[in-house]
């Protein structure tokens, strides 16, 4: 320390060490300022200019240099913490408990992070409502590390046209100032996604406030034509929150709650939930007009096309009312008049009118504990509104509300509208709008080029983005001021009302960024207007504690005291419950005034979102792309999904490529032939054809968004009449899974309820299985693992939770083709049943660590070996990568480093790796390892606290990413575990059991609710 | 007692037997010999290019994915290795059985061996995803443990078989060069050849007391060979046969690898001998069309072997009433996306050489030409049809897939004909390409009968 930087030292009059500290005697100071006389730190400071510290190194470094021609290598030394922060210890992980809000759903999160780096998302076990994360979520740890996120704020130069000249970097203060300056002209919007949370709801509404600023909201995922039915029908302008684990009876109408639609893993959990005790399982009918997740995973799935929706419900509703005449409804002659029009829909669907009126039957039957539910972008027609409140009228008559749809517990952050978007444009283009703040929203990718929104937004005199990168719309923007990550940031959401969770940062922000709400109270305090709170807190946290503190204490704290609630809050990561709930009185004018559907013929557009890619945002991910499609299992592509009848009709082929035409809006798509699709419908999926996202996801697929049409504010998504024109092109679209069906062997075993009622192993074929070896003695623990083919629902999220924990690389596009894909953890997916109404089944494949593993007897170099407990463990290192294991493996999970993969991981893209997982070379093979790291951290754990492992301690990444509990480990030496309980089930089965490889993973058969007395068996293994 | 056909025609006495043997050895070569070198050696670096990318870049290259982890390079492996078959059994089989005929292709059907196994050898070697750690494959003493290799591996199997074959064939092959590097010595008109031949010939003096030693030193390496001509091709196809693989799990893979590999070492032998009689006109009284006769004979013969065994596994595929098993033969590898490698196998292995039931066929150069590169063509797609074939649909369907054939993958199986050419040319013009001493034998000197055999 320099002798001008050295504080004042207040000379103490009274107590004195001796005379020279009473003179303040320099060279005393010097001395009294190191706690000890000699230090072996203090290099270079002794008489001689050498410490005892250099002195050692000094000699090292001779000695290592003496004998320098022997060391193979040089030796890297790694440091510890010099100053350890509190908390971190090098290789232990720490977890915090976040929330992440995807635009619909509010996922409870618990980030592991390691040495202060998040490198995994995973569900909050704590939490009341979701369990997994879903893919999203997850990926967006690889939003975080992009390296393609801008790494300060932006300022666009314009020329005449606002076209971008140059982008230059911004100053911050003179940015806020010039924006300042220009809030205070007026004409202010906030443009923003659905928000979820109490302060972030909170911060824009001071803000709008402060400038008299209009809040608007956007999502192309929106739930308006839900929140319409609603207000149409009750008149709250809400989302209910639905219980599907209270229902028995489930009917979707298109709604596709356990893939893409408003929170599908809180209703995967749900639905888990209602179908856990088999032989009281709830049965879903899906009505299906593309093949979604729900649809596949449905006991009964009818395909339809979007004009038909309506149909389906008028449908039921005829047979309840009409001709069974039940429900108080029953002599009404407004209702019938709407509800005749559903008579004979079982034709018009093509199916067999008894299942029509079974269905029927049966919601009457099960009133009070079913659900019709209907929504999202395949519900998105001309008459959507009309569908929900005629889904809400059904719901009504089976006395469904307040049991099974809960308006009390409904989430109010919904508020995403189209119609509000296009007004936004008409204002916009008006001159209305001086300054247009952009949060959380990319219109200038999801709006068709016809609505005009560039020329609009040309015309606002100042355009200010938050987005992480230059994409679509930030293009358009003279600043661009990036937001933080959600897990470099605070913020709250609330899923349903009553449920509160907080978003807590887990790494400091990475880069020059900061949070969009820090951002408007900035404004606020420079331009010195809005509410007190918006402007005198310094930081974003400070505000968002002050609301909580006015506006959430209250409500949940119980009495505590706020900081203890806080600590509380921060720990758990939620408070609150999911409330009671009480129906509502229906308007039942609302039902009486909607119009019949109207008979359409020919092509139908169904546009869909996936689980992969959303609503297209946060999508330069690489894992999202390699991530197969749930239920055609296509990677790295969009395409038009049509039915085998319209293919063979028009003599279409898988890839080929179709320009396809939608009211003059044209897009040219590989065709996808779907089995199970309705013959009038083409499916493509939205979230693809990025322009400006980065470089992984620019240009992957087609924008399908550009299909939509319009009807004065109304979008419509689905039910478009479509045109197409083959090109004679051809295009290849990569699927990892090579066969589809499962030529008759026993893979995935599936029986009725009915069957298993009567026998609980049914279908099971047990194989007579002698050997003249023992086997391996396991007489520590013995790992094994149990998936319920009755909870999957093959959403994928085990898989992507793999790749995170696992460090798994992508390959791309042209090396999926070519069967490089890496997934340690695949769902197979096969059609069951007729081509034309294929059901689907799906089972996770994972390593099974087989007990005579094939794999192990054939490795000429013992890199594959059996352990102890269990475990089919690969060693990396001595690996040469001959593949024979591979070969012998009849799973064929085994995956090999066909390039050096590793290498080729963008900075800082690399610090998403897991520490305590081997990133694995080029050259050396690699599989699932059941999550050794994992079992290893929880053994060690229990060893050092001196106890016996605890069931349920050892959780796989797979399981922990589960929204539905399907992946059960554990250890089957103890006979009282989880995972020991199922394999003594009946329905356990193991795969190829007859192959004695004797795997350590367990199936459960998956019995399918759908009234029959056997599975059908065309096509299918007994 | 049947009348034969002299072994050496043409009227030749011993020098004149010694002057033509060593006349491609004395004399520089020709155009057409330097031709071939440049364009076997042109691709022999193309080669060595391919082989370099492949071990700097990755096996990725190459079409091998999942399912099909194992492509060209093991399939290019077991054809070379089979290929050289025919020189052992040649010279030491025949040897035993006093097959006199034997003595004037055995020289250069055990060059062939003994080339088709170092081609053979690299492929092992090079196709393992980290090649710089290959040595981990042999036993050897070390600080890891010590960490042992997996004796329940055929692949290990394979490098002790591999390894153990070509070293007993290379020796025989030089033990039986010995007298002859002698006569070049002698005959040797500059220090340099004198000495290196000198240096060759161990010091081999013609003494009675050296034959004596040769020949029970030939004999015993003959009877040392005999059993690993049987043994090496039996532990290749452990390789698949001892995997767990529908396809590749069969008992009868080892008799029919090895009369596979007769069979394909016989027809490379004839197109080698055929090249040979054209490249060196006086070899063509050494060689005879009898010669040739005698193993158009084998090659129909290890040819309808192999159609044998083609259909018994078809047979036992559906007497055993596994689906997996059946699913492989009846539908994939017959009809499925690689039908056509099966019937090019059929084609090439069982139909085609069915023309040498005809006596004129069997004795036409050109005929038997063509017919040896068709069954050379056939057991490389043999190989292709065991490898990938069963490999590309197994248990479950899910995991089903294609080969990615790449450029790389052709690339190394033409490549590979450069080194193996390469080698062979300069074979020919560096070693007496037929045996001096053992032909002289033969020769009909002093006998009215005129028979060859004995």
């Amino acid at each position: 320390m320099s002798e001008k930087n050295r504080p004042e030292i207040q000379r103490d009059q009274t107590y004195w060490r001796s005379l020279e500290h009473y003179n303040q005697d320099p060279e005393f100071l010097k001395l009294a300022e190191t706690e000890f006389q000699s230090s072996p730190l203090r290099e270079g400071e002794a008489e001689d200019g050498v410490a005892r510290r250099e002195f050692l190194k000094l000699m090292g470094a001779s000695l290592a240099m003496a004998t320098a021609s022997c060391v193979r290598r040089p030796v890297q030394k790694i440091v510890p913490y010099n100053k350890q922060p509190e908390e971190i210890t090098l290789g232990v992980p720490n977890y915090y408990t976040s929330s992440y809000f995807d635009g619909s759903e509010s996922m409870g999160l618990l980030i592991k992070t390691r040495e202060g780096r998040p490198i995994k998302i995973e569900g909050n076990s704590d939490h009341p409502l979701n369990r997994g994360v879903s893919i999203k979520g997850q990926a967006s740890i690889l939003n975080l590390y992009d390296p393609e996120r801008l790494r300060g704020p932006k300022k666009n130069l314009f020329n005449e046209k606002r076209t971008n000249k140059d982008t230059i970097g911004a100053n911050w203060d003179s940015m806020d100032q010039d924006i300042a300056t220009q809030l205070k002209k007026g004409g202010v919007v906030v443009l923003t996604g659905a928000l979820s949370g109490v302060a972030n709801r909170a911060v824009v509404k001071d803000f709008c406030q402060a400038f008299g600023a209009k809040h608007v909201q956007f999502e192309p995922l929106s739930h308006e034509e839900v929140r319409a039915g609603q207000k149409a029908c009750y008149g709250d302008d809400l989302v209910p929150f639905y219980r599907f684990d209270k229902a028995k009876l489930i009917v979707s109408v298109d709604a596709d709650f356990l893939g893409a639609w408003l929170m599908p893993m809180t209703f995967s959990g749900q639905f888990a939930e209602g179908r856990k005790d088999i032989e009281t399982m709830s049965r879903l009918v899906a009505f299906d007009s593309n093949y979604s997740l729900t649809g596949a995973n449905a006991d009964i799935r009818v395909k339809i096309k979007p004009s038909q929706q309506l149909d389906v419900v008028l449908g039921l509703l005829h047979e309840i009312v009409v001709k069974k005449g039940r429900s108080s409804h029953a002599g009404n002659g407004a209702v019938k008049s709407v509800v005749d029009s559903g008579a004979g829909a079982a034709a018009r669907l093509g199916i067999e009118p008894a299942l029509l009126s079974q269905i029927a039957d049966d919601l009457w039957e099960n009133r009070g504990r079913s659900l019709v539910v209907a929504g999202g972008l395949p519900t998105l027609t001309a008459q959507a509104a009309e569908l929900q409140i005629a889904v809400n009228f059904l719901n009504q008559v089976l006395d469904n509300e307040g049991k099974t749809i809960e308006a009390k517990n409904a989430n109010v952050g919904l508020q995403g509208s189209w119609a509000d978007m296009l007004a936004l444009i008409n204002d916009m283009k008006s001159g209305q709008v001086k300054t247009l703040i952009m949060h959380k929203v990319n219109p200038g990718y999801v709006l068709p080029k016809a609505l005009g929104f560039f020329e609009a937004v040309r015309k606002v005199e100042m355009v200010v983005s938050t987005a992480d990168r230059q994409d679509e719309t930030s293009g358009e923007a003279h600043f661009i001021i990036p937001d933080n990550h959600p897990l470099e940031t605070w913020g709250d959401a609330e899923p349903v009302s009553g449920v509160f969770m907080i978003q807590q940062p887990s790494i400091r922000p990475m880069y020059d960024t900061r949070s969009f709400q820090l951002s408007l109270m900035t404004w606020a305090f420079i331009a010195k207007q809005g509410p007190k709170r918006l402007q005198e807190y310094e930081t974003y946290y400070d505000y968002l504690r002050a609301v909580w503190r006015e506006e959430v204490a209250p409500k949940v704290a119980r009495g505590k005291s706020f900081d203890d609630f806080w600590l509380e809050v921060l720990q758990k990561g939620v408070v609150g419950e999911v409330g009671s709930a009480s129906g509502r009185s229906f308007r039942t004018d609302a039902f009486t005034s909607i119009k019949a559907p109207k008979a359409a013929t020919g092509l139908e557009l169904v546009l869909y979102p996936t689980v992969m890619m959303g609503d297209g945002s946060n999508t330069n991910a690489s894992w999202l792309h390699e991530l197969p499609d749930p239920v055609t299992k296509i990677t790295w592509d969009n395409y038009a999904s049509v039915s085998l009848g319209f293919a063979k009709k028009n003599s279409l082929r898988q890839g080929d490529v179709i320009e396809v035409t939608v009211g003059g809006n044209k897009l040219e798509l590989p065709v996808n032939v779907q089995p199970g699709l309705h013959d009038d419908v083409l499916a493509v999926a939205i979230g693809y054809g990025r322009t400006a996202a980065g470089k992984i996801a620019n240009n992957i697929g087609l924008n399908a968004y550009t299909l939509m049409g319009f009807n004065g504010t109304k979008a419509i998504a689905s039910g478009l009449p479509v045109e197409f024109k083959k090109t004679g092109k051809t295009y290849e679209l990569a699927n990892p899974q090579g066969g589809q069906t499962m030529e008759g062997r026993q893979i995935v075993v599936e029986a009725t309820l009915k069957e298993y009622l009567k026998k609980k192993d049914a279908n099971i074929h047990r194989h007579h299985i002698w050997s003249l070896w023992s086997g391996h003695q396991y007489n520590g623990h013995k790992w094994g693992m149990a998936v319920d083919l009755n909870s999957c629902t093959g959403c994928n999220a085990c898989v992507i939770s793999c790749q995170s924990e696992n460090n798994i690389p992508v390959v791309g596009k042209k090396y999926v083709l070519q069967g490089r894909e890496m997934a340690w953890i695949r769902i197979d997916r096969y059609y069951v049943g007729t081509p034309e109404d294929a059901e689907v089944v799906f089972q996770p494949v994972m390593c099974q660590h087989c007990d005579n593993a094939p794999c192990e007897t054939v490795c000429p170099v013992v890199a594959t070996t059996h352990t102890d407990d269990g475990l089919n463990a690969m060693t990396y290192n001595r690996c040469v990568g001959t593949r024979y294991c591979s070969n012998n493996c009849p799973y064929k999970v085994r995956r090999f480093n066909w390039f050096g993969y590793a290498q080729n991981i963008e900075k800082p893209l690399h610090m998403a790796l897991n520490p305590d997982v081997t990133v694995r070379t080029r050259g050396v093979m690699e599989k699932c390892t059941f999550c050794v790291q994992r079992i290893k951290t929880a053994v060690n754990t229990a060893k050092k606290e001196n106890r016996p492992l605890k069931d349920g301690e050892v959780k796989t990444a797979c399981q922990t990413a589960c929204p539905s509990d399907g992946i059960i480990f554990g250890d089957m030496n103890d006979p009282n575990s989880q995972v020991s309980k199922y394999f003594k089930e009946e329905r356990a089965y193991g795969l190829l059991e007859e192959w004695n490889a004797a795997p350590a993973v367990r199936y459960l058969t998956k019995i399918r609710n759908n009234g029959k007395d056997a599975r059908h068996e065309k096509g299918e293994h007994a | 007692m049947i009348k034969r056909n002299k072994l050496i025609l043409g009227h030749k006495d011993l020098k004149s037997i010694t002057d033509d043997i060593c006349q491609p050895v004395e004399t520089p070569p020709g155009k057409g010999w330097l031709t071939l070198f440049l364009g076997a050696k042109t691709l022999l670096i193309f080669y060595i290019i391919i082989l370099g990318c492949v071990i700097a870049k990755g096996m990725g290259l190459l079409g091998v994915n999942h399912p099909v982890a194992w492509g060209t390079m093991i399939i290019t492996f077991v054809f070379w290795i089979g290929i050289g078959h025919a020189g052992t059994l040649i010279s030491a089989i025949l040897f035993l059985f006093r097959q006199k005929w034997r003595t004037s292709v055995a020289r250069t059907a055990e060059a062939m061996t003994v080339f088709a196994v170092m081609t053979a050898g690299l492929f092992p070697l090079l196709h393992t995803g980290r090649p710089w750690l290959d040595f981990w494959l042999f036993p050897y003493p070390n600080q890891r443990g010590p960490l042992w290799v997996n004796f329940r591996s055929p692949l290990l199997w394979d490098v002790f078989a591999v390894s153990t074959y070509a070293t007993v064939s290379i020796v025989f092959w030089y033990i039986g060069m010995v007298p002859d590097f002698a006569t070049l010595k002698d005959r040797a008109k500059n220090q340099i050849r004198r000495k290196i031949y000198g240096a060759l010939s161990l010091g081999w003096r013609g003494s009675a007391r050296n034959w004596s030693h040769y020949e029970m030193l030939y004999l015993l390496l003959a009877g040392l060979s005999t059993p690993l001509v049987l043994s090496v091709h039996t532990i290749v196809s452990f390789d698949f046969a001892v995997a767990q693989l529908p396809g590749w799990h069969t008992t009868i893979f080892p008799p029919y690898f090895v009369a596979g590999a007769i069979f394909s070492g016989f027809a490379m032998v004839v197109t080698l001998m055929t090249l040979v009689r054209i490249g060196f006109p006086q070899f063509k009284d050494y060689i005879t069309i009898d010669h040739m006769e005698v193993m158009n004979k084998i090659i129909m013969t290890t040819g309808m072997m192999v159609g044998y065994a083609y259909a018994s596994e078809f047979f036992v595929a559906w007497y055993s009433g596994n689906i997996y098993e059946r699913y492989v033969f009846f539908v994939s590898r017959a009809f499925g996306p690689y039908a056509w490698s099966y019937w090019i196998m059929i084609c090439c292995n069982v139909l085609i050489p069915q023309v040498f039931w005809f006596k004129k066929m069997r004795r036409s150069i050109p005929v038997m030409f063509v017919v040896s590169i068709f069954v050379n063509i056939g057991m490389w797609f043999e190989r292709y049809v065991i490898t990938v074939t069963s490999l590309h649909r197994d248990f479950l369907p899910s995991s089903w897939g294609n080969y990615a054939w790449s450029f790389f993958d052709g690339a190394v199986l033409f490549g590979s004909f450069g080194l193996f050419l390469t080698l062979f040319l300069l074979y020919l013009r560096v070693m007496p390409a037929v045996s001096i001493a053992e032909v002289k034998p033969v020769l009909p000197v002093g006998r009215d009968d005129g028979h060859g055999g004995h």
